[in-house]
C-alpha cells in the first residue's frame, strides 16, 4: 500500500532534523587515527566502499564480515573500538545486526556499534538504547553518502557518545506533539534534535549559528520544560531525552 | 414351525417333564415342603431358557438355563430310590446351581466370557463346586446318621471327617467367590460404555435379588429345618428365584424395547433441527451419548460433520473400543454414517437411521453447503496468503537488489565528490547527481514500505503499528497489550487494517487525531481504528474498506465500521489467532 507524504510532514522534518552535512564540526581531522573499527554487511561491495572511506579518513579497518557469525568472531578477535553493522544479514535477513549489537554492547562494553539500515524505526531505537545507552548509534543507510557526517558519527562512538538518526527523532517529537514537548519552542526542539544526535553545545551553536552560552541557555530551558536535571555528558544527555521520549 | 423351533418345544415338554417328576418324586418320598412352590423357580428358568434360545440362538445364556433347571431338580429325583441316583442328585445338584447362576450372570448379555478374569473366575467357582461334590458323592454315609431310608446312597469311602471339611472350606471358599464375583461384575461396569451399562442394568438387579435371597438363607440357618419359619424363607427365596430368568430375559429382548425409543426419535425430527441437533437426537435415542454423524460428500469421496468440516471415519482396526460405523444409504449411494458403540443392537441402529432419514438427508445438504462455503473460504485464504508471500518476496528483492545498490553508489558518488573538491563545476554536478539520488532512494524506501514493511516482518505488528503511527500525518496514539509475534497472515491484514484506516482517517475524516487499539483476548486479535472526525464511513461504499472486510474475512475474521453518535468512525476487526 503505497503512502503518499502526508501533508504537514516535511515541515515538522525539517524543524526536527536539518539536514545534516554542510556545517558539520570538522574540527579536528586527526581525532580519527588509530580508531579501529570493524565491518558487517552482506554486501560485499558497499563493505569495501565503507572500508575505503574509512580508510582515506584515517581509521583502521580491522576487520570485515559478512554475517553475525563471522561479527562476532571478529570482534572477538580484534576488540575494535567501533563496530558499523547492517541490520539485516544472513540466515534470517531480518534483524540479525540488531541483535549482534545488543549481544556486543552486552559482551564487550568498550566496543561501541553503528547500526545501519535502509529503514530507521522508534522501536528498534528504543531496543538499542534501552540496556546500554552509550556507545550505540543507529542510522539511515544511505547517510554514508555525506562522508564527513559519517566520520564524524563513528568519531563520535568512538569517544563514548550515542547517535541517533534525526528521522528517529522527528517521530518521537512529532508522537509526543500532544504532551509536554509541545510547550517547547520550535528553536527547542531543534535543539532537543541535535542533542539526541550526541551533539555538544558547541557543535549545536555551530549548526544552528547561536553563541554557546545561548545553545546552553536553551538546553537548561528543555530541561527545565521536561522536568530533567541537566548533565554534562553527551550521552546522558542522549540518555536523558530518548529515555523521556520513551516513557512520557 | 420349524425344526429348530420343534427341537425346542420337544426339549421343553420333556424339562416339564424334569420339574414335575422330580416335585412328584418328592411328594412320595414324603419330603415336607411347598412342591408347588418349589417347582415355580423350575418353570420359570425353563421357560425363560426356551424362549431365550428361540429368540436369541446362538446365545448361550437360554441353555445355562436349561442347565440350570436340570441340575437344581436332580436333588429331588435324588428321593428316588434307585441306586447311585441319590448320591449324584444331591451331591451334584447342591453345589452346581450357583455355578451356573454365576456364569450366567458374567456371561450376560451376549452370553460370552471377555476377560480372563472372569474366565478365571468362573472356572474355579465350577472347579471349587465340582470337587466339592466330588467328594461329598464319595464320602458322605448318611447311613452313619441312622437314615433309614437312605439304603441306597453310594459311598465308597465314607468319611464324616472329609464331608464336613468339604462343606466348610466350600462355604468359607464360597464367600471369596462371592467378592470374586462381585469384583469381575463391578469391573465390566467400570469399562463398559453408556449403551453396554444400559444393558448391564438388569444384571445388577439379579445380583440383588440374589444377594437378598442368600442373606435370608443366612438369617433362616441357625433355625431348625423343621421350623415354620425357616419354611417360610425357603419358599420365599424360591419366589424371588422365580424372577431371575425373567429379568434376564427381559434384558435380552429389551434390544426390542428400546425400539420404542425409536418412536420417540420419529417425534422429535418432525420440526426444523439446528445443526448438530440431529446427532444430539439420535445419540439420545440410542443411548449412546458419543454418537456422530457424518455426511458423504455430493460427488466427492470423504465425509463432513454437521458443521463441514473434513472427517475421517475410524479405521475398522480391532482393540476393545473400537467404534462401529453404520452407513446409512438411499437409492443405493452413502448418505451418512453413523460412528456409534459397537455394543448397540444392529436392528436398533438401522432403525433409528431409517426413522430420521428425512432429516439426515436435509442435514447433509446443509453441510455439503456449509463444506463448500469452507472450500471458497479457504482458497480465498490461500489467494490472500499468496499475495502476502509475494509483496514480502518483492520487498525483499528491492532490499537486497535495487536499495543494496543505489546505497553502494551513493557511497562511490560521496567519495568521487571528496575526490573533485579542486574542480568545482565537477563538484556541483556530483552534488546535484547526490541530491537526485538520495531522493530516488526515499522514494524507493516509501515504495517498498509501501508494499511490505520491512519492520513488521523483523518486529512484529505493534512495531509496525507504531512505525504506521510515526509517520501518520495526524496524531496517534498506539494502544497496544501484547508484543509476541502472530502468524504472519493475521498479523499482515490486522497491519493493513491499520495502515487503510489511518489513510481514510487522513484522507476523509477532517480528524484531529486517530487510536490505534491493538488487544488480545481469549484468542481472538482485536484492531481498532477510532478518529474523531467527522463520521459518515460506510463499509459498503468505497474499495477501500470493502477490501479490508475481504481480507479480514479470509482469515475467518469479522470487519465492523461504527460512527458512534458522538461523531468520528471507528473500524473494528476481530480476527482469530489461535497461537
Amino acid at each position: 500500500m503505497p503512502e503518499p507524504p502526508p501533508p504537514g510532514r516535511q515541515d515538522v522534518k525539517e524543524t526536527a532534523s536539518p539536514e545534516l552535512g554542510g556545517m558539520a564540526a570538522r574540527a579536528d581531522p586527526t581525532a580519527a587515527a588509530g580508531i579501529r573499527v570493524v565491518l558487517a554487511d552482506d554486501s560485499v561491495l558497499f563493505r569495501e566502499g565503507l572500508a575505503r572511506v574509512l580508510a582515506d579518513h584515517g581509521f583502521v579497518v580491522a576487520g570485515q564480515a559478512g554475517d553475525a557469525d563471522g561479527l562476532h568472531a571478529a570482534v572477538q578477535r580484534e576488540t575494535p573500538d567501533v563496530v558499523v553493522t547492517d541490520i539485516r544479514m544472513p540466515p534470517t535477513n531480518t534483524n540479525e545486526g540488531l541483535l549482534a549489537a545488543q549481544r556486543i554492547r552486552a559482551e564487550h562494553p568498550g566496543v561501541g556499534v553503528l547500526v545501519l539500515s535502509h529503514y530507521v524505526e522508534t522501536r528498534q531505537a528504543i531496543k538499542l538504547l534501552q540496556n546500554t545507552p552509550q556507545r550505540v548509534g543507529y542510522l539511515l543507510k544511505d547517510r554514508v553518502s555525506d562522508i564527513t557526517e559519517f566520520t564524524d558519527t563513528v568519531r563520535r562512538i568512538a569517544r563514548g557518545g550515542s547517535v541517533i538518526d534525526p528521522e528517529v527523532v522527528a517521530h518521537l517529537l512529532r508522537r509526543r506533539a500532544d504532551g509536554p514537548l509541545a510547550g517547547l519552542t520550535s528553536r527547542e526542539q531543534d535543539i532537543l534534535a541535535l542533542m539526541a544526535q550526541g551533539r555538544s553545545n558547541r557543535a549545536i551553536g555551530e549548526r544552528l549559528f547561536l553563541s554557546p552560552k545561548t545553545v546552553e541557555t536553551h538546553v537548561g530551558a528543555i530541561f527545565t520544560k521536561l522536568g530533567l536535571l541537566p548533565a554534562a555528558d553527551d550521552h546522558r544527555r542522549v540518555l536523558a531525552v530518548i529515555t523521556y521520549l520513551k516513557n512520557a | 414351525m420349524t425344526k429348530r423351533r420343534w427341537g425346542l418345544f420337544a426339549l421343553g415338554i420333556t424339562l416339564l417333564g424334569w420339574v414335575i417328576g422330580g416335585e412328584w418324586v418328592s411328594i412320595h418320598a414324603l419330603v415336607p415342603e411347598n412342591h408347588f412352590i418349589d417347582a415355580l423357580p423350575g418353570l420359570s428358568f425353563l421357560v425363560a431358557g426356551i424362549v431365550a434360545l428361540d429368540r436369541r440362538p446362538g446365545n448361550c445364556i437360554g441353555w445355562l438355563m436349561i442347565a440350570y433347571v436340570v441340575v437344581s431338580y436332580l436333588g429331588n429325583w435324588g428321593n428316588l430310590q434307585v441306586p447311585v441316583v441319590p448320591a449324584i442328585g444331591g451331591s451334584i445338584g447342591q453345589q452346581l446351581g450357583g455355578a451356573i447362576l454365576a456364569h450366567m450372570g458374567l456371561s450376560y448379555p451376549t452370553g460370552r466370557l471377555r476377560t480372563r478374569f472372569e474366565r478365571a473366575v468362573i472356572g474355579i467357582i465350577y472347579g471349587v463346586s465340582s470337587v466339592a461334590s466330588l467328594v461329598i458323592l464319595l464320602a458322605f454315609d448318611p447311613r452313619a446318621d441312622g437314615c433309614a431310608r437312605c439304603a441306597w446312597e453310594l459311598a465308597p469311602f465314607p468319611s464324616r471327617t472329609a464331608v464336613l471339611t468339604a462343606n466348610l472350606v466350600a462355604q468359607r471358599l464360597g464367600f471369596i467367590l462371592v467378592l470374586l464375583f462381585l469384583a469381575a461384575v463391578w469391573l465390566r461396569w467400570r469399562r463398559a460404555t453408556p449403551a453396554e451399562r444400559r444393558e448391564l442394568a438388569p444384571l445388577w438387579v439379579a445380583v440383588c435379588v440374589v444377594c437378598v435371597v442368600d442373606l435370608m438363607g443366612a438369617f433362616a440357618s441357625p433355625f431348625p429345618v423343621v421350623q415354620p419359619f425357616a419354611y417360610l424363607v425357603w419358599e420365599l427365596q424360591s419366589l424371588l428365584y422365580v424372577s431371575l430368568p425373567i429379568i434376564f430375559l427381559w434384558g435380552l429382548l429389551s434390544a426390542r424395547l428400546a425400539r420404542s425409543a425409536v418412536g420417540d426419535l420419529v417425534i422429535q425430527l418432525d420440526r426444523p433441527l439446528p445443526p448438530g441437533e440431529l446427532r444430539a437426537c439420535l445419540a439420545r435415542a440410542l443411548v449412546d451419548p458419543p454418537l456422530e454423524v457424518l455426511y458423504a460428500r455430493d460427488g466427492l469421496d470423504g465425509w463432513v460433520d454437521a458443521g463441514g468440516q473434513p472427517r475421517s471415519l475410524p479405521e475398522p482396526a480391532s482393540g476393545p473400543r473400537t467404534k462401529t460405523v453404520t452407513v446409512v444409504e438411499r437409492g443405493g449411494q452413502a448418505l451418512a454414517a453413523l460412528i456409534h458403540d459397537p455394543a448397540l443392537d444392529q436392528g436398533l441402529v438401522q432403525a433409528a437411521a431409517a426413522a430420521a432419514g428425512m432429516a439426515i438427508a436435509n442435514e447433509r445438504l446443509q453441510a455439503e453447503v456449509r463444506a463448500q462455503l469452507e472450500e471458497v473460504r479457504a482458497s480465498r485464504q490461500r489467494i490472500v496468503e499468496a499475495g502476502d508471500a509475494e509483496r514480502r518476496r518483492v520487498e525483499r528483492n528491492i532490499h537486497d537488489g535495487a536499495q543494496q545498490r543505489m546505497a553502494t553508489l551513493a557511497l562511490s558518488l560521496a567519495m568521487l565528490r571528496d575526490r573533485a573538491a579542486s574542480d568545482p563545476a565537477m563538484a556541483a554536478s556530483l552534488d546535484q547527481a547526490a541530491a537526485e539520488l538520495r531522493q530516488a532512494i526515499a522514494e524507493l524506501r516509501e515504495l517498498a514500505r509501501g508494499i511490505h514493511p520491512a519492520i513488521l516482518t523483523e518486529e512484529g505488528l505493534p512495531a509496525a503499528v507504531e512505525a504506521l503511527a510515526d509517520r501518520s500525518a495526524l496524531p496517534v496514539r498506539v494502544l497496544a497489550d501484547f508484543d509476541e509475534r502472530l502468524p504472519w497472515p493475521i498479523e499482515a491484514t490486522a497491519y493493513f487494517v491499520v495502515a487503510e484506516s489511518l489513510a481514510n482517517v487522513t484522507k476523509y475524516a477532517r480528524a484531529s487525531g486517530a487510536r490505534v487499539e491493538l488487544s488480545r483476548c481469549n484468542g481472538t486479535l482485536r484492531v481498532a481504528v477510532t478518529d474523531n472526525g467527522v463520521g459518515g464511513a460506510d463499509a459498503t461504499r468505497g474499495s477501500g474498506l470493502r477490501g479490508l472486510e475481504d481480507r479480514v474475512c479470509a482469515v475467518r475474521g469479522s470487519f465492523r465500521v461504527d460512527n458512534p453518535p458522538d461523531g468520528g468512525t471507528r473500524v473494528l476487526a476481530e480476527i482469530p489467532c489461535d497461537a
